[in-house]
C-alpha cells in the first residue's frame, strides 16, 4: 500500500503594502511604508489617498495641504487641479 | 523601694507613739523636703537592702524608729519662743556637750546611748537657743572627723583578697552613713537653725560625707584598692565568673554619694574597658568566623547595657557602650566585611546579615556595608553575564539573584532606601556590561514563558514571572535590541498559533507600555490588531462569491494579512507551489485587493503552516507541518523516490532552506521520509522515499518545530537590522537638531545627540554618521572653524 498525503488546512501568511508609484510622500517626505509626521502608526491608521492625477499622498498630509490653500488646491507634484480619485 | 515611701511608712508608725514630744518643735515635714538628693543612695542601704545591718550598726536603745523626729501630721506647727529667755546656767555648754559627745561616741562605737533621746534633743535645743550653735557644730564636726578618720584608717592594710576588702569598705560606708544620720537626727534643730541661717556651712549630713571623702582621699591606698577591686570584679564578670553585683552596686552608689564617681571610678573604668575590648576584638576576630563574632559583639553590647542598669550609674551607659562599639566594631569594619560579607551573602544568611546591619548602623558604618553590597553584586553578577557558556541560564540566574537580594534587602537591611538604589545601580551596571546579548536573552526568556506547552505554570505564576523579567528589562540601555527579538518571537507565536495565552501576551504588552510608553508598543499592538482583522477578512472571504464559485474544494484556507510596518521584515523566500495552491492564493488575493484598493499583497510562504492527513500502511496520522514541508511531501504523492536535486528543481526552495526542511522530515525525531543513504546531514547525492513503516503512538504529530526555532541567519539579520535602524535614527536626529539650530559646534551637537538617543552609542559612531551626512551634503564644516557645522537646506 502506498502512502498518500492530503493537505486539508492551510494557514497562509501575506503582507500588504501601499501600491504607490513613489516610495515617499511628496508632502512630508516620509516613506509610504511609514506614516505621516502626525501619526504614530503606519497602515490603516495613516492611509494613503490618490488624486485624479494618480499621485498618492498620506491622507493627513494632503488634507492639511488642501486646507492651507486659499483658493483651489493643486497637486503638489504635478500642479494639476487637485481632485480626489473617485 | 523609693525613698519617700519608705520614709513615710516608717514615720506613720512613729507618729502615734511619740506624739507627746512637743519640745523641741517637730520639724519632720520640713526635713524630708530639705535634703532629698544627697541621701538617696544612702537611705536605700539603711532602710531597704540592709535592714539587718542597719539595725546592728545602731546602739541598742536607739532604733531607727525612735530616731525619727516627731510626726507633725497635717497640723501646721509654729516655733514659739519661750516667754522669757532663760538665764544661761554656768558651765551649760561644757556639761551639755559632754552629754552629746558621749552619745556621739556611743553611736560611732555601736554602744548603747545612756541618755533618753528627748534629753539629747533638748540638749541641742538648749545650746542653739543660747547662741552656741556655731561652737556645737564645730564640736560635732571635730568629733565626727575623729571617728571617720579612724574608721577609714582601720581599712588600711586590710585583707589582700579584694572581695573581702570591698565587703569591709561596704560595711564601713554603710555604718558611717547610718551613724551620721543618727547624729543628724539628734542635732536636727542645729541643722534647721544654725546651719540654715549661716552661709557656707554644710548640713550635718553633707559634713559627714565631706569628712568621709577627705579621709578617703588622704589614704590613697584605700581608694586605689577600692577602684582596683571594682575593676577586677567587673573584668571577672566579663570573663564569665559570677560576682557579687549587690556589692558592686553599693560601692558604685558610694562613689556617687561622695561625688567622686566620674573622676575616681568612671574614668579608669572606661579606660580599662577600652583596653579589655581592644584586646578581645583583635583576638576574637582571629579566632572566630564573622557570624560568630557579630553574635559575640551583640552579646557584649547587651551585657554592658545591662551592667549600667544593674550596678553602674546610668550616665556611664553611653560612654561605655560607645567604647565597646569602638573597640569591637569600628576598628574591625573593613576586616569584618572582607572576611565575612561574601560568605553571608552567598549563604543567604538573612539573620546574620540583619545583625551585621544593625550593628553597623550603631557605629555609622552603613556606607561601608553599602559599598560591600555594591561590589558583591557586581562581582557575583559578572560571572552570570560574561560567561558565554552560561548564556542559556543568564536570565534565570539573574532573576534568582535579584530575588534573593530583594529578600535580603527587605529582611536584613530594613528596606534601606540607599541600599535599594545600590541594588538597582549594580544591576543596571551588570546588564549593560555586555552589549546586546542580555537584551536578546531577556526577550528569548519571555518567548519561552509565553509559548504554548508551558505546562504546570498557572496564570498567576506567569504574571509574576513577567513582572520579574520586566525589572531586568528596565535596566537595559539598548531596549531596541530587546524589542527586535521580542517582536520576532511574538510574530512567530502569533502566526504559528504557538502562544500559550493571548491574555498573557496582551498583559505583557501593557506592561511594556507602562514601562516605555506607547511609542515602544504601538507596532506590537498593531500586530494584535492585524490578527483580529485577519479573522474578519477570512470570514468574509469564506462567504464571498469568489470563494464560493472559483475555489476548488478540499482545502481550508485561512490567511494572516500583515501590515508590513508592524511586523518584522522577512527576507522573501522562493518556493514553487503546486498548481492547486497557487489557485487558492490567487483567488484570495483577488478578493483582498477588490476589498482594499491601492494595495499590494505579498505571500510570506516561509511563515505558512499546514495540517496534512497522511495514510501510512500502519495507520492514519495528522501532521502539523510548515508550508515548505508540505510542498516537499506532496511531491511524493506522484513519485516513489526522489533525489535531492529532483526536489530542489521541483520546489525551487533555496538550497540551505531545503536541506533544513529535508533534515526535519527524514533525520529528526519524527521521520515521515526515509533518506538514502542514512545520515544526519542532507548531501547532494541523497535520495528520499516515504517512510512506509512510519508509526507513532499519537494521532496528531508535530513536525514543524523547525519553524519556531531561530536560525543563525535570523539571529544575525535581527541584530543587523537593529544596528541599521540605529544609524537611521542617528542620522534623523542629527538632521533634526541641525535643522533647528542651523549652526552648531561639534561638542554641543554630540551632547544633544546623547540626550536624544535612547540606545548606547560611542562618540566615534556619531562622528562617522556626521561625516556621512557631510558627504551626502546635509551638513558642511564651517569654513572658519572646522569644529562647527552648518546645516545645508
Ligand atoms: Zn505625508
Ligand atoms: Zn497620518
Ligand atoms: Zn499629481
Amino acid at each position: 500500500m502506498k502512502v498518500k498525503i492530503l493537505l486539508f488546512w492551510w494557514h497562509a501568511v501575506a503582507a500588504w503594502t501601499w501600491d504607490a508609484q513613489d516610495e515617499t510622500c511628496g508632502i512630508c517626505r516620509m516613506a509610504f511604508d511609514g506614516c505621516c509626521p502626525d501619526c504614530k502608526l503606519p497602515g490603516d491608521d495613516c492611509p494613503l489617498i490618490w488624486g485624479a492625477c494618480n499621485h498618492a499622498f498620506h491622507l493627513h498630509c494632503i488634507l492639511k495641504w488642501v486646507n492651507s490653500q486659499t483658493s483651489q488646491a493643486h497637486c503638489p507634484m504635478c500642479r494639476r487641479e487637485w481632485q480626489f480619485k473617485g | 523601694m523609693s525613698h519617700p515611701n519608705k520614709r513615710s511608712s516608717s514615720t506613720t508608725t512613729t507618729s502615734s507613739s511619740s506624739s507627746s514630744l512637743t519640745s523641741p518643735p517637730p520639724m519632720k515635714k520640713a526635713k524630708s523636703h530639705s535634703q532629698p538628693d544627697t541621701k538617696n543612695g544612702l537611705h536605700h542601704h539603711t532602710h531597704s537592702d540592709n535592714d539587718d545591718d542597719g539595725r546592728r550598726a545602731q546602739p541598742d536603745n536607739l532604733s531607727r524608729k525612735k530616731a525619727q523626729p516627731p510626726q507633725p501630721g497635717k497640723k501646721q506647727f509654729v516655733i514659739k519662743p519661750f516667754k522669757a529667755k532663760p538665764a544661761v546656767p554656768k558651765n551649760l555648754e561644757e556639761e551639755t556637750w559632754e552629754i552629746l559627745k558621749s552619745a556621739i561616741c556611743a553611736i560611732f562605737l555601736k554602744k548603747p546611748v545612756s541618755c533618753v533621746l528627748e534629753d539629747l534633743y533638748q540638749a541641742v535645743y538648749n545650746l542653739c537657743v543660747h547662741k552656741m550653735g556655731g561652737s556645737l557644730y564645730q564640736r560635732i564636726e571635730k568629733e565626727c572627723e575623729r571617728h571617720i578618720a579612724a574608721a577609714l584608717q582601720s581599712l588600711v592594710g586590710q585583707s589582700p583578697d579584694l572581695v573581702v576588702f570591698l565587703t569591709l569598705v561596704e560595711r564601713c560606708w554603710q555604718d558611717l552613713c547610718a551613724q551620721i544620720l543618727m547624729i543628724r537626727d539628734i542635732a536636727l534643730y542645729l541643722d534647721r537653725t544654725y546651719v540654715k541661717q549661716t552661709p557656707n556651712v554644710r548640713s550635718l549630713w553633707d559634713m559627714g560625707l565631706q569628712l568621709f571623702r577627705k579621709h578617703l582621699s588622704l589614704s590613697s591606698e584605700v581608694e586605689h584598692k577600692i577602684v582596683t577591686g571594682l575593676l577586677r570584679m567587673i573584668e571577672k564578670e566579663r570573663l564569665g565568673e559570677a560576682v557579687a553585683r549587690t556589692l558592686l552596686n553599693h560601692l558604685s552608689k558610694m562613689f556617687i554619694a561622695l561625688g567622686i564617681y566620674s573622676e575616681s571610678f568612671e574614668k579608669p573604668f572606661l579606660e580599662c574597658s577600652s583596653e579589655f575590648y581592644g584586646t578581645e576584638g583583635v583576638k576574637y576576630m582571629q579566632q572566630s568566623d564573622v557570624p560568630e563574632y557579630l553574635k559575640h559583639v551583640e552579646k557584649r553590647l547587651h551585657e554592658e547595657h545591662e551592667r549600667c542598669l544593674l550596678y553602674l550609674d546610668a550616665s556611664t551607659r553611653k560612654p561605655l557602650v560607645a567604647t565597646a562599639e569602638k573597640q569591637l566594631l569600628e576598628r574591625h569594619i573593613s576586616a569584618i566585611l572582607d572576611k565575612g560579607f561574601t560568605m553571608l551573602m552567598d549563604g543567604n544568611r538573612i539573620e546574620d546579615l540583619q545583625r551585621m546591619y544593625t550593628l553597623f548602623l550603631r557605629v555609622n558604618a552603613l556606607e561601608s556595608l553599602r559599598q560591600a553590597l555594591s561590589s558583591y553584586i557586581r562581582k557575583t553578577g559578572q560571572g552570570m553575564i560574561m560567561d558565554e557558556e552560561k548564556d542559556k541560564d543568564m536570565v534565570s540566574s539573574l532573576l534568582e539573584f535579584k530575588a534573593s537580594l530583594d529578600t535580603i534587602w527587605e529582611e536584613s537591611f530594613f528596606k534601606n532606601e540607599a541600599f535599594c538604589i545600590t541594588i538597582k545601580d549594580a544591576f543596571e551596571y551588570l546588564i549593560n556590561l555586555r552589549q546586546n546579548r542580555p537584551a536578546e536573552l531577556i526577550a528569548k526568556f519571555l518567548d519561552e514563558k509565553l509559548r504554548a506547552g508551558n505546562k504546570g505554570t498557572s496564570e498567576e505564576e506567569l504574571e509574576g514571572t513577567l513582572d520579574k523579567v520586566l525589572v531586568l528589562f528596565r535596566f537595559i540601555q539598548g531596549k531596541d535590541v530587546f524589542e527586535a527579538f521580542y517582536k520576532k518571537d511574538l510574530a512567530k507565536r502569533l502566526l504559528l498559533g504557538k502562544s500559550a495565552s493571548i491574555d498573557a501576551e496582551k498583559s505583557m504588552i501593557s506592561k511594556l507600555k507602562t514601562e516605555c510608553g506607547s511609542q515602544f508598543t504601538n507596532k506590537l499592538e498593531g500586530m494584535f490588531k492585524d490578527i483580529e482583522l485577519s479573522k474578519e477578512i477570512n470570514e468574509s472571504f469564506r462567504q464571498s462569491s469568489q470563494a464560493r464559485t472559483k475555489l476548488p474544494s478540499g482545502i481550508e484556507l485561512s490567511v494572516h494579512v500583515l501590515t508590513s510596518g508592524y511586523w518584522p521584515t522577512y527576507a522573501p523566500m522562493d518556493v514553487r507551489l503546486p498548481h492547486e495552491l497557487n489557485v487558492y492564493q490567487d483567488i484570495f488575493k483577488e478578493f483582498y485587493l477588490s476589498k482594499y484598493s491601492g494595495r499590494r499583497l505579498m505571500w510570506q510562504n516561509s511563515l505558512g503552516h499546514c495540517v496534512l492527513k497522511a495514510e501510512f500502511p500502519k495507520g492514519r496520522k495528522e501532521l502539523a507541518v510548515s508550508l515548505f514541508q508540505t510542498v516537499v511531501l506532496m511531491l511524493f504523492n506522484d513519485a516513489e523516490k526522489l533525489s535531492f536535486q529532483d526536489i530542489k528543481d521541483s520546489t525551487s526552495i533555496e538550497d540551505k532552506e531545503l536541506r533544513r526542511t529535508l533534515q526535519s522530515l527524514a533525520c529528526g525525531k519524527v521521520r515521515v521520509l526515509q533518506k538514502f543513504p542514512k545520515g544526519r546531514d542532507v548531501e547532494d547525492d541523497d535520495s528520499f522515499t516515504f517512510n512506509d513503516t512510519f508509526a507513532a503512538p499519537l494521532y496528531r504529530i508535530k513536525v514543524n518545530a523547525i519553524q519556531m526555532k531561530e536560525t543563525v541567519e535570523e539571529n544575525t539579520s535581527t541584530t543587523e537590522r537593529v544596528f541599521q535602524d540605529r544609524q537611521y535614527q542617528i542620522d534623523a536626529a542629527i538632521v533634526r537638531i541641525m535643522k533647528t539650530r542651523k549652526l552648531l559646534s561639534h561638542t554641543i551637537l554630540i551632547t544633544e545627540l546623547f540626550q536624544q538617543l535612547r540606545f548606547p552609542i560611542k562618540p566615534a559612531d556619531l562622528k562617522k554618521r556626521i561625516e556621512s551626512l557631510i558627504d551626502r551634503e546635509y551638513l558642511e564644516r564651517d569654513k572658519n572653524n572646522p569644529q562647527v557645522y552648518n546645516y545645508l537646506a
